[in-house]
């Protein structure tokens, strides 16, 4: 209960300090379709020269475009606000007042400076997705698992932020890291069996981008193997799992900047 | 209420070359220093007391602080606040102590104040009724109400600490860790922060440790002080007694209508006038002897500075 009261303080904190800046949310949609336009462009020039590409058709490449504009509205929204705020607090020893709060810091730091705005993304991309959904004729079982293989890759996106996170304790100035992940995230756009050799092994392994993107297009086409989506779903709470234990490590060396 | 035994924290400094191809080098081969913050330091405080926590800049105090506010971890050594633990950072123990930070901040930036307030009401677990009660009481006790709805950048550095208190206190806690709570603030805005320390701790019980560079801050709010110096502790009493010991005693002045002498009894002869340092046990004595020797003008006791007190506590060594 009281979870959820803090969670929304910190929800509506965000959103007036955005309101603050004047951003139109107009200004944010129109942005939003913009981008997702352009997001798929190159998906149109490439299909204009092969009906398929590695087996995958323009509608089901869609699919995967679809998530991956999701997965860069969570990153807009929330993962990205959320880390530079983080190595702010950090750098100047603010991140103290965080500590002394009595509600879990990783649950604070994860909500504390969003950009609620930006969640206009994601309704793009499930717009997008739900365009493909209709032209690969996906059931309701392969929207259910492609939905949940969507939140256990959101789940890896913010256990890779909360690792970068808890490396700012040691380093301090990390943002540059959230490039890396925006990066890694980029090569997304496409189905992860396009790519070879190392960048393919990086991209399902390392940086398990391919969890976010083309698992959930794969299980929209039904063709992702039940053993395959509850794999996917055990790296997801194993990385959680991780993030969570480098999380606390961190915390504990935390020497905060002297005053 | 705040139980400290035996305390160390040591901190590990890498060391770095100087210039250029110093700092190229210790890229690559890092040389770490100890730095000794806190050193054996043991102390206890009642519920209820208001503590001045005094040392030179540099002597472990926000260390401490940090320490018993549960956001270090110490390198040995135990204590207990209110009870706890504070390594554990149990949600329950945060619920009873507070700790503002005179450079630091924690409100809302770009917000009013009463967003702060409404976020930590929230997030402190707060019932609703009550800490708006507490709410209405800090406003009024630090006469906040004309900045409540004003951005906080918007604020002066005096208008911001009044606000920073208000924020910090809104869940009553037991234990206020102040540290430079009056840093940077003019002498009326000090004042305020004063008196709202005074009165919040009368009304509320709360057991008060604080640090302050300003020796006004300590003889108006603290009756006991505990004076540190490199990490170690030098004096824990009351007030006044560390002026008995360390100032050198009182400073009993004569100026004679005549030509003073050179010396008389206890007095020497200082700019013209009859000057003698003594414990406060001899001060009527020597008062009395000048009294029947000379013929005195005029006549003045003054307790030693502070300050000076403290510099020459700070410059011993231990």
């Amino acid at each position: 209960m009281s979870l959820g009261v803090s969670i929304a303080a910190l929800m509506r904190a965000s959103l007036l300090t955005t309101m603050r800046y004047r951003a139109s949310f107009f200004g944010e949609v129109a942005m939003a379709v913009a981008w997702a336009f352009w997001t798929t462009v190159p998906l149109f020039v490439v299909f204009d020269q092969a009906p398929t590409l590695a087996g995958w058709t323009t509608e089901e490449a869609l699919a995967v475009v679809g998530f991956f504009i999701i997965a860069q509205g969570v990153l807009e929204a929330l993962v990205d606000p959320n880390l530079r705020a983080v190595v702010e607090h950090v750098r100047q020893g603010t991140f103290d007042f965080v500590l002394l709060k009595p509600i879990d810091a990783q649950l604070y730091v994860s909500l504390h400076r969003t950009e609620p705005l930006k969640l206009v993304h994601c309704v793009v991309g499930a717009g997008v997705v739900a365009y493909a959904a209709k032209a690969v004729d996906a059931g309701p079982v392969e929207l259910l698992s492609a939905t949940l293989l969507m939140f256990a890759g959101l789940t890896l996106l913010h256990s890779l932020w909360t690792v970068v996170v808890s490396s700012a304790f040691f380093f301090v100035k990390v943002d540059n890291l959230s490039w890396l992940i925006r990066a890694g995230l980029d090569a997304g756009r496409w189905p992860v069996s396009l790519y070879r050799g190392f960048v393919r092994f990086v991209l399902t392994f390392v940086l398990p981008i391919g969890l976010v993107t083309t698992y959930p297009a794969l299980a929209l086409r039904g063709e992702l193997k039940p053993s395959t989506g509850l794999g996917a779903m055990v790296i997801a709470v194993l990385f959680a799992g991780v993030a969570r234990i480098a999380w606390t490590q961190s915390l504990r060396r935390y020497s905060s900047a002297s005053s | 209420m705040i139980q400290v035994t035996a305390l160390n924290k040591v901190y590990t400094v890498p060391k770095r070359g100087e210039g250029l191809w110093g700092s190229i080098r210790s890229l690559f081969s890092r040389e770490v220093e100890e730095v000794r913050a806190v050193a054996d330091l043991s102390f206890s405080i009642q519920a209820g007391e208001r503590v001045g926590f005094l040392g030179p800049n540099g002597a472990g105090k926000t260390t401490t602080l940090k320490m018993l506010a549960g956001l270090l971890v110490p390198s040995s050594g135990e204590r207990v606040v209110a009870g706890f633990d504070p390594s554990k950072r149990d949600p329950a123990f945060l619920r009873r102590i507070t700790l503002v930070m005179g450079q630091k901040q924690q409100l809302l930036w770009d917000l009013p104040p009463i967003e702060t307030f409404a976020l930590n009401r929230a997030l402190f677990g707060l019932d609703e009724a009550e800490a708006r009660r507490t709410q209405d009481e800090l406003i009024e006790l630090l006469e906040l109400g004309p900045l409540l709805n004003r951005p906080v950048r918007n604020l002066s550095l005096g208008e911001r600490m009044k606000c920073e208190l208000a924020a910090a206190l809104l869940h009553r806690p037991d234990v206020l860790f102040l540290d430079e709570p009056t840093i940077g603030l003019d002498v009326r805005a000090q004042g305020t922060v004063r008196r709202f320390i005074a009165e919040w701790n009368e009304r509320s019980g709360a057991t008060v440790l604080l640090t302050s560079h300003y020796m006004a801050d300590i003889a108006a709010l603290c009756p006991r002080v505990i004076v540190i110096a490199g990490g170690a502790l030098r004096y824990d009493g009351p007030l006044k007694d560390l002026a008995e010991r360390y100032g050198g005693g009182r400073k009993v002045v004569v100026r004679t209508r005549d030509e003073a002498p050179e010396t008389l009894g206890p007095f020497t002869r200082e700019d013209g006038a009859l000057v003698a340092r003594l414990p406060s046990a001899e001060v009527a004595a020597a008062v009395d002897f000048a009294l029947r020797q000379v013929a005195v003008a005029d006549l003045s006791i003054e307790e030693p500075p502070l300050e000076d007190v403290l510099s020459k506590l700070f410059a011993e060594r231990s």
